[in-house]
């Protein structure tokens, strides 16, 4: 009967053990996650795969990365939920990647008398979510410029869920090694600062779990991750100073290009043996005057510390991360324009998720202008239906908000009126 | 004797760590039944995650949806519209006073910093009478921006979901009493950007529940600020993977949403784990993502989904 009682006791402590686990802090860690919070080990979904719980895998990623309710951006949201998001409101989250939000928003207006449909998924990638509502781009059936399958898109063919990708201490980008300690993602990280680089035999994680050498999904077969930090508070208006995510160049292995990671799934619109849009190019001597100068249409007055516009972002000639880590900042303080080998990338034009415009593109580049004028005739406007109800530019957006959601709250005023489209940035013709 | 209560302790412990099920009261009588999903004459109403609220004195149901707000009889009819223009801002939740008169908490800006928070007293019929405006804020809260809104006994109970603040105020807005869950949580300042409040709601003593669904756990702040904790990540029955909506029943029993493993578990006073219902599916009773939960006072309970499967009812019953 003693025996009993010993037994009984151990058994409590051995419970009391079970239900004192530690905290959860950032969850991805860098790596992989907690298990349980994408799979269930005894009541996955029916049907599914891998144990997973969500109806598919970006179903799972968005139990967490959505919420309903935000009044703004809010931390690691990345899809404003569908009942924040009523017609004639934007969706709400302003990452530097965009808000899926973006391809529910199906814009109809009349241009120059023509009844014309901009469709939500022409505005960012249209991942497969299920459970969130988010369907098969009903446009494209493959991958623009590749072969990579529309209804296999998910957060997953981008991401590594369970990413070994590590950085070491000597910058090097490998899947094995000393443990993965933290996030690598932000200013704020260790290693993308010379006051905290990472320990001795520790490493850690890549730029956003991005998919890294070795990882495939469907035609998708990566060779390596591109660099980047962010700021550590990334998901922010911009209506009063900026959010620099410092895009780097590097190389080696595990390491690739930004544009060269894009054209995994889309190598034919790379320019290296296509004749389109250079991308993993330097810049031009003339094309970084440009960039310095541009401030607004016609007013080329501005200079190469201050030149820096979110809009209209280039990867620096480096992959140095403390160099990155300095130049990631949201408080205006890091506004320089680009230097000797600084690249232009996708990332210059495209946000990797979706953006309140056509291709992606982060701005209106369907049409001339993306400012307009007040009744008065000369306050600038972002145009919409109430303040410039004639306008072709207002391409269905009710309000100014609403269009200013797109640019991430900035007032049209940064620009002025009758502003051409960003192209201008490096290439002036306006 | 000795041998064979060893040898039972040595069969049982590995179960039990193996199971990861606790043991205590397991499966005492509580069973959720589905009984219909909110609807209107043209059938169940495809919300996806909207926000639901309960007038517990007048058995109705308000349901928030890309600012329209419904409101459903005790049958789970719509009987009543209202807020489908955005002239009351764009509003993020609604409240009721005890007098059936919504509060609606609305903002008509993008950028909360910019303070452009309100909260709407109307009339029963949507009709907005007046603002209540928070006043003598201390600092730690001056810049406070809810997107929460719950009322009791004359007290209005608002939240931040993601910077973990909470605000106790009057009826008309004079602060009372404020939490800032980071350090009662024992988390870091650090810890404020990647921690968020996943559930939100009240008890019928003052208390206060919650839940953080990146740490896997669900809280009672009681009203003199004592904090009870409870949950464990994982896949077994009465564990957490992703939770979300909180509330307590009649009988004092918590009832948490899991939005991934789409079930809504129930766990006693003591926070051991009762049963579960919902589970992930499209017929009757299943659940795809839920969210919110609301429960009124004949025990039946308001379950929010995703994937446009509307609001589903259960009906709590007790052994």
């Amino acid at each position: 009967m003693k025996g009993l009682k010993i037994g009984l006791a151990i058994a409590a402590v051995a419970l009391l053990t079970i239900g004192t686990g530690g905290a959860a802090f950032a969850f991805h860690s860098g790596g992989v996650a907690e298990c349980s919070g994408c799979h269930n080990m005894h009541s996955p979904a029916a049907g599914g795969s891998s144990l997973l719980v969500g109806t598919d895998p970006s179903s799972a990623c968005l139990t967490c990365h959505s919420h309903a309710g935000d009044t703004g951006p809010s931390s690691y949201h990345i899809a404003t939920a569908d009942a924040d998001m009523p017609a004639g409101t934007a969706p709400k989250q302003r990452t530097p990647g965009g808000d899926f939000g973006w391809v529910k928003k199906t814009y109809n207006f009349t241009l120059r008398g023509t009844p014309t449909t901009e469709t939500g998924d022409s505005h960012g990638h249209n991942i497969v979510a299920a459970d969130f509502g988010f369907t098969t781009d009903g446009t494209n059936t493959t991958a623009p410029g590749g072969t990579f399958v529309s209804a296999q898109l998910g957060c997953q063919s981008c991401h590594d869920p369970h990413s070994k990708q590590r950085r070491l201490t000597d910058g090097s980008i490998v899947s094995t090694g000393a443990p993965i300690v933290a996030s690598g993602s932000y200013d704020s990280s260790i290693g993308n600062s010379a006051a905290k680089p990472i320990p001795a035999g520790q490493a850690v994680g890549v730029y956003r779990l991005l998919a890294g050498n070795g990882y495939t999904k469907g035609a998708a077969s990566y060779t390596g991750v591109p660099a980047a930090v962010a700021p550590a508070t990334y998901n922010r208006t911009e209506a009063t100073t900026q959010t620099r995510v410092a895009y780097g160049v590097a190389t080696g292995t595990g390491k690739v290009t930004w544009s060269n990671w894009c054209g995994t799934c889309h190598g034919d619109m790379h320019s290296t043996g296509n004749y389109v849009h250079p991308v993993d190019t330097a810049m031009s001597t003339a094309i970084k005057n440009n960039y310095n100068a541009y401030v607004s249409s016609g007013i080329m007055t501005g200079s190469a510390s201050t030149a820096y516009l979110s809009l209209a972002p280039f990867a620096e000639n480096t992959g140095d991360y403390t160099v990155l880590g300095g130049h990631a900042k949201n408080d205006n303080t890091q506004l320089g324009g680009p230097g000797d080998g600084d690249q232009v990338a996708c990332i210059s034009c495209h946000r990797a998720h979706a953006t309140a415009f056509p291709e992606m593109v982060r701005w209106q580049s369907e049409g001339e202008f993306i400012t307009a004028v007040k009744a008065d005739g000369t306050t600038p406007v972002w145009p919409n239906n109430t303040d410039t109800p004639t306008s072709n530019f207002a391409r269905g957006r009710a309000t100014e908000a609403e269009q200013a959601a797109g640019y991430y709250d900035r007032p049209a005023t940064v620009f002025g009126a009758y502003q051409r489209v960003l192209c201008n940035k490096c290439h002036a013709k306006d | 004797m000795k041998v064979i209560c060893w040898k039972l302790c040595i069969t049982i412990l590995p179960l039990i760590f193996l199971a990861g099920v606790p043991l205590a009261p397991a499966l005492a009588g509580v069973k959720g039944a589905y009984l219909y999903r909110l609807s209107d004459f043209t059938g169940a109403i495809p919300y996806s995650t909207p926000r639901v609220t309960v007038d517990k004195e007048r058995k109705e149901t308000y349901v928030l949806y890309q600012n329209s707000i419904s409101v459903f009889n005790e049958s789970g009819m719509e009987v009543y519209r209202f807020g489908d223009d955005l002239d009351l801002g764009q509003i993020l939740d609604i409240a009721l006073d005890g007098h059936g008169n919504p509060l609606i908490l609305s903002y008509r800006s993008i950028d909360p910093e910019k303070g452009e928070i309100e909260i709407i007293r109307c009339n029963f019929r949507g009709e907005p009478t007046g603002k209540i405006v928070l006043k003598n804020l201390p600092a730690g809260f001056s810049d406070f921006q809810p997107n929460r809104i719950s009322c009791s006994g004359g007290t209005l109970y608002l939240a931040n979901l993601s910077r973990l603040k909470i605000v106790l105020t009057d009826s008309d807005g004079n602060f009372r009493k404020g939490y800032d869950l980071i350090p009662l949580l024992g988390l870091k300042e650090s810890d404020r950007g990647d921690t968020e409040i996943g559930g939100f709601s009240l008890q019928d003593d003052g208390s206060i529940l919650f839940t953080i669904p990146v740490r896997f756990s669900a809280h009672r702040l009681y009203p003199d600020g004592k904090l009870a904790s409870f949950g464990k990540p994982g896949g077994a029955p009465g564990k957490f993977n992703v939770v979300s909506g909180i509330v307590a029943d009649s009988k004092g029993n918590y009832l948490v949403v899991d939005k991934l493993k789409s079930t809504v578990m129930v766990f006693d006073q003591g926070f051991n784990y009762l049963n579960q219902f919902g589970y992930r599916g499209l017929k009757g009773g299943g659940l795809i993502a839920p969210d919110d939960i609301a429960i009124d006072k004949g025990d039946r309970v308001y379950v929010t989904q995703n994937g446009k499967r509307g609001v589903s009812v259960f009906g709590l019953t007790y052994n």
